[in-house]
């Protein structure tokens, strides 16, 4: 297996992916152990899709995971979407691919009769088209859980028309464009559906090349021997995003990365970096790592220079796009760089796995690579006119939500390495976190925070008492039962706001309230804001005269943070139960939790 | 062995997951369980593209053996 996919690496063309597949086929191996291992995918759809399902499940393995794939027959994925008993849904699948042609749906003679339809049987056959995969779509989402991935349709490039075909109130290119936008908005707003633009990959190819007209013909392949593997990398992202792999911060090196020269050697008026040539190329590389910070991806700095000669580029040359307040964490020393890497992932709290280092010293990427194979190493091209379209072109920092909090991750971590700078001048911890000026808002999960609920349910392994992952059909039930209630915690501190960051569901049963999950960002431990979380659960259940509060905790090999939770807040008589669940008990009669005082709890 | 042979025998050997030695001219459709159909069409649009011809449906129908395969490929290269 590792043999197969070793030499498949090295060279993933279409043929060896088509191989490898069918070579590990025929091995039948067993699955792992690991669910969170195991990725199963489905291709459906209305042409011959092995070709692109064996290209799907080699990337997807190439990724590490486990996976089992059932392709979809020739044309057949109404009926396997409709009977519920059809192999599509014994496989139980994780990911279905849905690729429809739109010609396979379109009457024959659509393409011969277009000119001389009306606008109003264009716009007719249109809607037509979009609900005939919309109604194929929402089948899928209430039979599966799994990740649904909607091909749209690609604008052809030819149109009977020719250049007059935006002159036409719906010309054929606007009447697939609009069948597109009718598809995009309807599934905006599903948590589990998403819109694959194939149009927009198709064109970044080439949509000339896209069809092998001859495997078309001769056996309904729909995409091409080069663009097949090019389509599938598109589906990995959504894997990857879904599995929680993807990455979440820049390590950046700046001589020659950032800017062009040394700056220790040519001066800041000496380096490349302005707005006209040269230097814009590093301008608008910054402008693109900008963009992307500004979509909550955590930048840092690893450069061997002497940091007052780099700091002063930040500081003063009016073209720098990065300034320090981007950046999360910095070194600039003449240490080498992988030590240095892995104080930066101490520093900022994040795996190794969650990094991208960019250096154009192939030497650092080396050592980096050995040191670090966890790392994602970047080749960064040679040419720095091309560095922009590396990291535009990278795809690895892919969520499947964007939150607030995401949005505003970047700036987090600039509040948390300042107070870390302050934790390091206080006397005391208290001290420390009187200074912090923290104001905590807890309540009843509304319908805005629910996605973010989800996520961190979802996502969070230290401080997460019980590790139970709710999907959000399941939180919202929580939310409706009148026996359960899902709290949420936003925190704010004179830093920053760090949005909501803490969630824990509580069950009540017979006068008693179960706290099931008590989970918190490890980004804000140490602010000792889960106090203030507990208090309030606890005034809550006071109020609504409850008699114990029992705390549950299942450890994990990531989870000792939280194991002392309950302990320390005077919870008592632990025993566990044969599944290794150890409930903490606090007697409302007898004691309380209080919230610190120096945390403010706020309204809406 | 020529280049031609050397390039056909590359393609055979990924497309039926095989060694080298294991591709005889000899070799039948028929009664080789890797050459099923998909596998037939992914061998003739392989060997399109790595010789920059085509096929027509009548000749990948008429593709047996792996014989039959070299001959009409010399076949096309030639004219």
């Amino acid at each position: 297996m590792k043999e197969i996919l070793e030499s498949v690496k090295k060279d993933p063309s279409y043929l060896n992916l088509w191989s490898a597949y069918k070579k590990i086929q025929a091995l039948n191996l067993p699955a792992p152990e690991d669910e969170r291992n195991t990725v199963r995918l489905a291709v459906i759809g209305s042409t011959t899709l092995e070709p692109l399902a064996a290209c799907f499940d080699v990337k997807t393995r190439l990724e590490g995971f486990h996976v089992e794939t059932f392709v979809g027959g020739f044309n057949t994925y109404r009926q396997e979407v409709l009977d519920k008993s059809s192999d599509l849904y014994k496989i139980k699948p994780d990911v279905v691919v849905l690729s429809v042609d739109a010609w396979s749906i379109l009457d024959k003679m659509f393409l011969a009769n277009f000119v001389r339809m009306s606008v109003k049987e264009r716009k007719a056959v249109q809607k037509e088209l979009a609900e005939n995969v919309l109604s194929v779509t929402s089948n899928l989402e209430s039979n599966t859980s799994a990740l649904i991935l909607v091909n749209n349709f690609v604008v052809p490039v030819f149109t009977p028309f020719g250049i007059v075909d935006n002159k036409q109130e719906v010309g054929l290119k606007r009447f697939f464009e609009g069948t597109n936008e009718i598809l995009a908005e309807k599934l905006e707003k599903s948590s589990r559906v998403f819109l694959v633009d194939l149009d927009n990959i198709a064109s970044s190819f080439g949509k000339s090349r896209i069809t092998n007209w001859n495997t078309w013909y001769r056996g309904s392949i729909p995409f091409s021997d080069d663009f097949t593997p090019i389509l599938a990398d598109e589906y990995i992202r959504y894997v990857i995003a879904m599995k929680g792999r993807a990455k979440k911060c820049i390590v950046l090196d700046l001589d020659n990365t950032l800017w062009g020269g040394i700056i220790g050697e040519d001066g800041i008026e000496g380096i490349k970096l302005g707005n006209t040539a040269p230097g814009i190329e590093y301008v608008e590389f910054q402008r693109s790592l900008l963009s992307l910070y500004n979509r909550g991806i955590i930048l840092a700095i690893c450069s061997k220079n002497n940091p007052d000669d780099a700091l002063r580029v930040f500081r003063e040359h009016p073209s720098q796009v990065l300034k320090e307040e981007h950046f999360a964490a910095m070194r600039i020393n003449w240490q080498n760089k992988a030590a240095n890497i892995a104080e930066l992932a101490k520093e900022i709290n994040i795996g190794l796995d969650s990094m991208v280092f960019l250096d154009d010293n192939p030497i650092e990427r080396a050592q980096i690579s050995q040191v670090h194979p966890e790392v994602l190493v970047v080749d960064m091209p040679k040419n720095p006119r091309l560095y922009r379209e590396m990291i535009e072109s990278l795809n690895v920092f892919d969520v499947l939500t964007l939150t607030s909090e995401d949005m505003a991750r970047g700036e987090m971590y600039v509040g948390k390495r300042k107070r870390t700078e302050l934790e390091q001048s206080a006397t005391s911890i208290e001290d420390f976190l009187r200074t912090l000026e923290l104001k905590v808002r807890i309540n009843e999960v509304t319908d805005f925070d629910t996605p973010r609920v989800v996520q961190l349910i979802g996502k969070t392994n230290q401080f997460n008492l019980t590790t139970r992952r709710y999907t959000d059909a399941e939180v919202n039930t929580f939310r409706k039962s009148s026996d359960a209630a899902v709290y949420s915690m936003a925190v704010h501190d004179k830093f920053g706001d760090e949005g909501v960051v803490a969630v824990a569901i509580v069950k009540k049963k017979d006068g008693d309230w179960w706290i099931d999950s008590f989970l918190m960002s490890c980004r804000v431990i140490g602010r000792s804001v889960e106090t203030a979380f507990l208090a309030k659960i606890v005034a809550d259940a006071r109020k609504a005269n409850a008699t114990r509060i029992i705390g549950e905790y299942i450890p994990t090999k990531k989870n000792p943070p939280a194991s002392d939770l309950y302990k320390r807040h005077g919870f008592g008589m632990p025993s566990t139960s044969d599944d290794n669940v150890t409930s903490w008990i606090l007697n409302l009669d007898e004691q309380t939790v209080d919230v610190p005082e120096w945390i403010e709890l706020t309204e809406e | 062995m020529t280049d031609l042979d050397n390039k056909l025998i590359d393609i055979l050997t990924r497309v039926f997951r095989i060694e080298p030695d294991e591709i005889k001219d000899d070799l039948k459709r028929k009664d080789f369980e890797p050459w099923d159909s998909m596998a037939h069409l992914m061998l003739v649009s392989e060997v399109e593209n790595e010789f920059g011809i085509f096929f027509e449906d009548e000749e990948v129908v008429d593709i047996w053996t792996v014989d039959d395969l070299k001959k009409i490929l010399k076949q096309k290269i030639a004219t």
